[in-house]
């Protein structure tokens, strides 16, 4: 067993030995401070490996063999190993980070850095008071002193602010030890623990002083400018030790002196973190230099273990466990970034797009800010969710609000920094990263990940889940190298088998949603053999979402519920992500679905602390939270269905994706927001507040969405964007249908989501075939298609057929079951608008045809070819399962209506048997029947009848050539406005334009710009000034006390 | 109230530090910030000492005579404060002197000591 105390006898020693070498022994100078810095990690790693066999026991280890007060005490336990073994990992990258420094620099950095580490140490192994002022001043100065070493007069300006405040801090701490000394008679931790309960008043100052003066070296909110300037300006190597080894350092000592404190000074520090949480990410939103940015999002973290620290008192010692789980992320992440960020040159956001040169590089990047935005399967997931839950079980729903709108902000910044580096310009071809550089974050991205694995082990709520759809995830990872057609047979492969043995296990909705995720997948997929070349990273993001799809209808607990729409969520980011004018639009999908993730997990963390289930049953429940968590649920979801007023993201998102992504977001992704929406629904059922039944709000909310998303419909240009502003649309008819709450009002609902499902697919695949032939989704630029495109003309005209509800395809009986369900629900108001919405439909629907289809060819599409077999083959399936299910619908509906039944035994529908020898049955209602089979074959004849008369009098028509219209020779400079097709419900635009001002979006925008503005307002507290950073700690200072004496 | 040694030196400590604190605050060239410090520093040790000192008590010496080994927690003063300042002066010095290096580096890059000039990182 090897003393801890070697530890400083080296670190110290050396560190003397070391400043002494000159010049000529850099190399040997480099080469002992690697091997101390190896023997400090050997340290912990022996001490770890002793603890966890149990050859040695957690032990107290005193200087000289004297006992406290005349010695040094250095305790050594678990927990003690475990970060001193993170401090000095870090240490040991470091060495190598700077090695360049150590080799070339005369300066003794290597000294420094042995006695700053040794300092570090010590700080988290000692229970002497005195000793840590000791040794709190040592790490400051050492570390003043490696700033000092930076050629940048930045970088000695913010040193300078930085030395000043550490020594008023720990003038504060020093004055706390020597009062407990006074009052105690000792400075031995244990010893004065044993004493706390009899504290007397100048004890309690101490303690005070004391945490405080930690507290404040770990950065709180607003006494922090001193250490926003060290991240920016110093050298990154130096960023990534004070954002990770030091500040690791600082909570775990917090963490050992709060227990001196009474629940008053808990719930400070609790106050405090979460404070800084908050306000330190908000202004992280203006930031532009990325070290800078660091330092916000390093200060917020801190400030969110803080938090989670102060809350012992309420949520008990658990709460260790999460602090651990978010600082690890924090640790290995941010020390990851500011490695990274010392091989980017240049100090914009915009520069760091040269790590999307490497792909490696790019991966732990996308690793890092995804961890810090505590997505599955990262540790910060795991904590946030026990956090979460603890904070909602014991009431604190303040402390949640803030949290969870300081996690949103950090998100905002973070993904804008991510997607810029995935797309912005960047000139450079050359990633011109130093592998030795990226060894660090490289490591430390690979912790994350078993971090990650380990952390589920300390879950407490139960965790059965099937975790099989993720291993697709990884082996397309692995095999990104193979061309595009072998990932996709190998992806179309797993979706294959897994239906075929986890299909059949399902049972009513999950299966209903189970066959259109997969389904859907195999469709999408079909598409894909139609792109040439490798497509990097597609395959495993496409699983990614696939993934998290199928996982949540799997899901039987919140926890799997909530990790799968996590999983499904990053997943189809990525994916909208890959469009070439897609950043800003997946940007804006992310922030929607976090902060609807943010209330769904809420919303759960709610649930379970009211009835104490872990099951999605959860949500049955009967209690005056009921309503609360009801919204909350629903906001979230109708995030993902786009409800309107939560829209804005979805057209830009749907439009911008590459071809086939947009079927898999639009026809299939969104049907995960009504699952959820069901799965809600069917446990907590209809709630009222004050009165007032939320689903008829809901039933508002949707049929406006569907009107006002039709009508926006009508008013594209852009064939994407129309077929986007549809979904809007589409997905209102939905929610309406399940805010019927009644049997038909959720047949309604279903089967309108089967066949968005399959509409939306094939139309955005027509859409895409079209894009591929002509490179154009402008409607005014085509025309004539028909003639290049046959095959895809046919596609869009069944598709607008059904979806525009005119008989015989299946549309129809959508309408005739919403006509039914709203005379039986007695909708009449919301009835007649669905019907103004339908017609609306028709009219975008038509303009889908007219435009692009007919009318005269364009001279540049005149050589055009029909869109390949792999894009018209997934097409044509989904024709055929349209034409089935419109000549049979009891195929569909009649087994939905069973379905049903479980949930709504009255008001269905009644299937009786019809003359018709085939089987097709006649749906009965209240008000009407229908028989699908009659409608088509009636329809079927009459159209051949008039088939047949026109093919008759046609004989007798004149062909005109194209050409018999001139411009008169001219040439026409805009040519929008000679295509009859532009612009063209102008008429309808001037009536009902009312209805389509951008309301949503303008108030997003505003308050987005507020958030900025109030960003902007607070940074102005650091003015740069160094004597008002040491004003604003001296008033942090003061104000903590008298919140403390005066009583809270 | 009798002005004895140990209220005098209380007294004096916390003025120097009240001292030295608002010239840390008010005082804008670099070096007289660097001494305010260290008239905090001084301030803050002495008044460590003098909490430490008990009126009428001797140096910790076990003489044999005045001290034994028996009456030590009774008629001697503990040495642990005076200790601990000795350790806090010696860090304090370290402080000074690299605060002052500081001042050196940043006077040699803008040829001014005005701690008004050294805001160009802010926000």
């Amino acid at each position: 067993m090897v003393s801890p105390f070697y530890i400083l006898i080296v670190g110290l020693g050396l560190g003397f030995l070391l400043g002494m070498t000159g010049k000529k022994q850099a190399a040997l100078t480099n080469m002992l401070t690697l091997f101390a810095m190896a023997f400090f990690t050997g340290v912990s790693l022996h001490w770890i490996q002793g603890l966890y066999t149990g050859a040695f026991q957690p032990s107290m280890v005193f200087s000289a063999g004297f006992k406290p007060p005349f010695s040094i005490s250095l305790f050594l336990g678990m927990h003690e190993a475990v970060i001193s073994l993170m401090i000095n990992v870090l240490g040991l990258i470091s060495v190598w980070y700077f090695r360049e420094f150590l080799l070339r620099d005369s300066k003794p950095l290597g000294a420094v850095l042995l006695v700053m580490f040794m300092g570090l140490n010590m700080l988290v192994f000692t229970r002497d008071l005195f000793n840590i002022f000791v040794f709190l001043e040592i790490t400051a100065i050492s570390m003043s002193g490696i700033i000092l070493m930076n050629d940048n007069h930045h970088a000695h300006a913010a040193g300078f602010k930085y030395l000043l405040a550490s020594s008023l801090i720990s003038a504060f701490y020093l004055l706390g030890a020597v009062l407990i000394y006074f009052s105690t008679g000792s400075l031995y931790l244990d010893d004065i623990l044993t004493m706390k309960s009899a504290f007397a008043p100048m004890a309690l100052i101490a303690v005070f002083l004391m945490v405080i003066a930690i507290v404040i070296e770990l950065k709180p909110f607003p006494a922090n400018g001193w250490a926003l300037d060290v991240y920016e300006a110093a050298h990154p190597g130096i960023g990534a030790i004070v954002s990770g080894a030091v500040t690791t350092t600082m909570l775990f000592l917090l963490n050992k002196i709060l227990v001196l404190g009474s629940d008053k000074i808990y719930l400070l520090t609790a106050s405090v973190g979460a404070l800084t949480f908050l306000f330190s990410n908000w202004m992280g939103l203006q930031q532009k230099n990325p070290n800078r940015l660091l330092g916000y999002s390093s200060i917020g973290q801190v400030g969110l273990v803080l938090a989670i620290l102060g809350m012992k008192p309420v949520l008990g010692d658990g709460v260790e466990m999460i602090g651990f789980g978010v600082l690890l992320t924090h640790f290995l992440a941010k020390a990851g970034l500011f490695w990274l960020s010392g091989t980017v040159k240049g100090s914009s956001l915009e520069s760091w797009a040269i790590l999307r040169n490497n792909p490696v590089i790019l991966t732990i990047f996308g690793i890092f800010v995804f961890a810090l935005s505590a997505f599955p399967p990262f540790p910060s997931f795991y904590a946030k969710w026990e956090l979460i839950i603890g904070l909602s079980g014991t009431g604190n729903y303040l402390l949640i609000a803030l949290i969870l709108l300081g996690s949103l902000f950090e998100v905002i910044y973070l993904f804008r920094w991510f997607g810029i580096v995935v797309k912005a310009e960047s000139e450079e071809s050359d990633s011109g990263i130093e592998w030795g550089k990226a060894a660090g974050p490289a490591l430390f991205a690979l912790a994350l990940l078993a971090g990650g694995y380990f952390a589920r082990n300390y879950l407490s709520a139960p965790d059965m889940m099937n975790f099989i759809p993720l291993v697709a995830v990884v082996v397309l990872w692995v095999l990104d190298f193979m061309p595009a057609w072998a990932k996709n047979t190998l992806l179309l492969a797993m979706v294959g088998i897994y239906s075929w043995f986890y299909l059949p296990q399902y049972s009513d909705y999950q299966l209903i949603f189970g066959i259109i995720f997969m389904a859907g997948a195999v469709l999408t997929l079909l598409y894909g053999y139609s792109e040439k070349g490798k497509r990097p990273g597609f395959y495993p993001l496409t699983a990614m979402m696939f993934a998290g799809l199928i996982m949540l209808v799997e899901a039987t607990t919140l926890f799997g519920f909530f990790f799968a729409w996590e999983v499904m969520t990053a997943g189809s980011y990525f994916l909208i992500l890959r469009g070439k004018k897609s950043q800003p639009h997946a940007l804006s999908y992310m922030l929607f679905s976090f902060g609807g993730a943010l209330l769904i997990l809420a919303g759960f963390a709610m649930a379970h602390a009211v009835t104490g289930l872990w099951t999605l049953d959860a949500l049955v429940m009967d209690s005056p939270l009921s309503p609360v968590i009801f919204i909350m649920l629903t906001l979230g979801f109708l995030t993902k269905t786009a409800a309107i007023g939560l829209h804005i993201w979805l057209p830009g998102a749907h439009s911008e994706a590459e071809a086939d992504v947009s079927p898999m977001v639009s026809g299939i992704l969104l049907k995960a927001g009504v699952y959820g929406l069901i799965v809600l629904f069917m446990r907590m059922g209809t709630q009222y507040i004050g009165g007032v039944d939320l689903m008829v709000i809901l039933s508002w909310v949707g049929i406006l969405s569907a009107l006002i998303g039709n009508l926006m419909a009508a008013m594209q240009e852009d064939m994407k964007r129309l077929l986007a502003y549809s979904s809007v649309g589409q997905l209102g008819y939905i929610l309406f249908g399940l805010s019927m709450m009644s049997n038909l009002g959720w047949l309604l609902a279903i089967s309108g989501a089967i066949m968005h499902f399959l509409y939306k697919t094939m139309l955005f695949q027509a859409v895409g075939g079209v894009y591929s032939r002509t490179h154009d989704r402008m409607m005014y630029r085509m025309g004539g298609l028909i003639f290049r495109m046959p095959m895809t003309f046919i596609v869009v005209l069944i598709g607008i057929i059904a979806l525009s509800g005119v008989p015989p395809l299946s549309g129809f009986a959508g309408k005739w079951l919403s006509f039914n369900a709203v005379l039986q629900k007695e909708y009449y108001l919301q009835g007649a608008l669905a019907v103004l919405a339908g017609a609306v439909a028709f009219l975008y629907l038509f303009r889908l045809i007219h435009a692009p289809f007919l009318g005269q060819l364009k001279d540049n599409l005149r050589k055009v070819k029909e869109a390949s077999l792999w894009i018209l083959l997934p097409q044509y399936l989904v024709i055929a399962v349209i034409m089935a299910v419109s000549t049979v619908p009891g195929l569909l509906l009649e087994r939905i209506g069973k379905l049903l039944a479980k949930t709504f035994p009255d008001g269905g529908l009644l299937w009786v048997d019809s003359k018709i020898p085939f089987g097709a049955r006649t749906a009965i209602s209240e008000y009407g029947y229908w028989n699908g089979t009659y409608v088509m074959l009636v329809t079927i004849g009459i159209f051949g009848i008039l088939l047949i008369v026109q093919l008759l009098m046609q004989r007798n028509n004149k062909k005109v050539g194209q050409f018999n219209i001139v411009y008169s020779g001219e040439r026409p400079s805009t040519p929008e406005t000679t295509h009859h097709a532009y612009n063209f419900y102008a008429h309808y635009s001037k009536a009902l334009g009312f209805l389509m001002v951008p309301l949503a979006e303008r108030f997003w925008t505003w308050i987005s710009e507020r958030v900025h503005d109030i960003a902007h307002q607070l940074r102005q507290l650091y003015n740069g000034n160094g004597q008002v950073y040491l004003m604003h700690i001296m008033f942090f200072f003061l104000v903590c006390y008298f919140l403390i004496n005066g009583g809270f | 109230m009798n002005l004895t040694i140990d209220k005098i030196a209380l007294l004096l400590g916390m003025s120097l530090m009240l001292i030295g604190l608002w010239g840390g605050f008010t005082q804008k060239n670099l070096l007289k910030i660097i001494l305010s410090f260290s008239i905090f520093d001084t301030g803050l040790n002495i008044l460590i000492v003098a909490l430490g000192y008990l009126p009428g008590r001797t140096a910790p010496i076990i003489d044999g005579s005045a001290v034994t080994p028996e009456n030590l927690a009774l008629v001697a003063i503990d040495p642990v404060p005076q200790a601990l300042v000795l350790t806090a002066i010696v860090i304090g010095f370290g402080t000074t002197a690299l605060l002052l290096a500081y001042a050196l580096k940043l006077n040699q890059h803008k040829k001014s000591l005005d701690i008004n000039q050294f805001t160009d990182l802010k926000w």
